[in-house]
């Protein structure tokens, strides 16, 4: 040691008032451990409250809330006939095919069962799956995933764990079909899909087309 | 100036003697060989990666809105913009594949074994660290690459037991890819990544110099030749030369080959051709080839079971006549790994 600070050993210099040197001054060995160890432990567990407090808190921070999502009206369902279909453009630009299943009585009234939406998201990792019409097939470029019309798995990694197509939630209100979609895709120029003041309550037919 | 170095050794109390012993290790005579200096390698270009990265970050925008266009112009207008981006993306594929031929090194030679058990974990975990970083910075450019590997990734996370979920909102942002997910790959990449990056250098070297380098003998190797030589000048020489052509190398592939620019990311398309980088084509391929929850596992598996080969190899050598079992596995892994991703590169889908 070059400096020339004075030296700091504790036992070398006991201030005046500190406690007594002598051996029943210090206090039972095992007492003074057991005291020493509850705090090193009181210590320890208030430093991991602590931060695990914080972490509790940065999880909440990172934990975002979400893609928004929106109901669309989309078409009376008495204008699509059981098993037709028709090509719906969300306001947020996916193009989404949506068939009334066959088989119903056209009289009774149907219900958001009736319908189907697939999306266009491949339910293996998320790319999104294309129309093959020579094919007559959806084909995900990703991990090669086959599905037929209907959205089941025929070929690929999701056959293997049975993973069809996902479908949009419907739903039938007053004779008026509507659906839920995200109403914005990252990325994409809003301005040329913003729905305005039209969002969820478009004029009929606006974002569809006949299949 | 004998005031300065005064000055100077009241301060930085070091004397030469012992920087001289802090630096001046023995290093084995079959560290001559280049093939085994490729531990330096991928530590040299992580600096290179550094440089290059701070600069591109000038004038890098981390938002779905900006983050493709800053790309361009970075590549476009910047002087000199191009050429420090295909550093930076060169530099990433040679780090890539420096780490990866290090790890092949220390596998065919052993030297994993006892009692560096430990440094091959912390290799391990170096080797992902590199992955993540090669994976969280082609997503930064934006392009339908980017989009589509990060959702991709994104949901091969989610495949995680238990946490997955979680795992994947927290990457994401929520449940799929949006305006929040670019800045947190973007702080992935240039903050949390590289931070431990250096802390696992750090730790690497460390143990390195504790255990010293394993010594391996060769036969054709003269008998009187001596054992070690001196880390400076020697080593530290190979070392500059290794830089200075690795530099060469970097700066030629970057003229010759320039990074471009794939088409704008659109969440609406994927593309009808898709690949990640060439070294996730072994994954790629993997998950084409099974149901995702077995090729997921099988994955982890397998990573699992490299952290913990020196254990596993212990066992094996305990097996009469498998002395070498690890040397033939390996061999295979390798032929495994190297076809699946010849495969991969030749075929569309």
């Amino acid at each position: 040691m070059t400096h020339s600070d004075p030296p700091r050993d504790a036992d070398a210099e006991c201030p005046a008032g500190g406690p007594p040197a002598g051996p029943e001054g210090r206090g039972d060995p095992d007492r003074r451990r057991f005291l020493s160890s509850v705090s090193g432990v009181a210590m320890a567990g208030g430093l991991a409250a602590g931060y695990g407090t914080f972490a509790a808190l940065a999880g909440r921070y990172l934990h975002a809330t979400g893609t928004a999502t929106a109901w669309m009206y989309v078409v009376p369902v008495a204008e699509i006939e059981p098993g037709a279909s028709l090509a719906y453009d969300s306001p947020a630009g996916l193009k989404i095919v949506i068939t009334r299943r066959s088989g119903g009585s056209q009289d009774a009234a149907p219900s958001a069962s009736d319908f189907l939406a697939l999306s266009s998201i491949c339910p293996h990792l998320g790319c999104r799956v294309h129309w093959e019409p020579h094919h007559n097939r959806f084909f995900c470029p990703c991990h090669n995933g086959v599905f037929d019309p209907a959205g089941q798995p025929v070929e690929g990694p999701p056959k293997a764990d049975h993973q069809p197509l996902p479908t949009y939630p419907l739903r039938v209100d007053n004779g008026l079909l509507f659906i839920e979609t995200p109403v914005e895709v990252v990325g994409q120029d809003q301005s040329a899909h913003a729905p305005g003041s039209t969002a969820g309550m478009g004029e009929p037919g606006r974002h569809r087309n006949k299949a | 100036m004998e005031t300065l170095t005064q000055w100077l050794h009241e301060r930085i109390p070091v004397s030469g003697a012992q920087l001289r012993e802090l630096t001046n290790e023995p290093v084995p005579n079959h560290m001559k060989r280049w093939w085994f200096c490729l531990g330096g390698t991928p530590a040299y270009l992580f600096v290179v990666q550094v440089f290059t990265g701070i600069l591109l970050a000038i004038y890098y925008q981390p938002s779905s809105a900006t983050a493709y266009e800053s790309v361009e112009y970075i590549t476009n207008q910047v002087s000199l913009g191009w050429y420090f981006r295909s550093v930076h993306k060169w530099g990433a594929t040679m780090m890539i594949a420096a780490v990866i031929l290090h790890q092949m090194r220390v596998y065919f030679t052993g030297a994993y074994r006892k009692p560096r058990e430990l440094n091959w974990g912390i290799g391990m975990c170096l080797l992902l660290c590199t992955l993540g970083l090669g994976f969280t910075g082609y997503t930064l450019v934006f392009e339908q690459l980017s989009y589509w590997g990060a959702t991709v990734g994104a949901n091969i996370g989610e495949r995680v037991p238990v946490v997955g979920g979680l795992l994947r909102e927290l990457l994401l942002a929520g449940p799929q890819y949006n305006e929040h997910t670019l800045p947190r790959f973007y702080i992935l990449h240039a903050a949390v990544l590289p931070v431990c990056l250096v802390l696992l250098i750090f730790i690497h070297i460390v143990m390195l110099r504790l255990h010293g380098v394993t010594e391996l003998r060769f036969e054709d190797a003269p008998p009187d030749q001596p054992t070690h030589f001196n880390f400076f000048p020697d080593h530290l020489y190979m070392e500059l030369i290794l830089g200075l052509v690795l530099m060469i190398v970097l700066s030629a592939l970057a003229t010759i080959v320039p990074a471009t620019m794939g088409p704008r990311a659109d969440p609406l398309t994927t593309p009808e051709v898709i690949k990640p980088e060439w070294f996730f084509y072994v994954t790629f391929r993997w998950l084409k080839l099974f149901g995702p929850t077995f090729a997921i596992l099988s994955m982890g598996l397998i990573l699992f079971a490299m952290f913990l080969w020196p254990w596993i190899d212990q066992l094996l050598r305990k097996v009469p006549g498998w002395d070498e079992a690890s040397v033939y596995i390996g061999i295979v892994a390798v032929f495994v790994i190297t076809g699946l991703t010849v495969w991969e590169a030749v075929v569309a889908h």
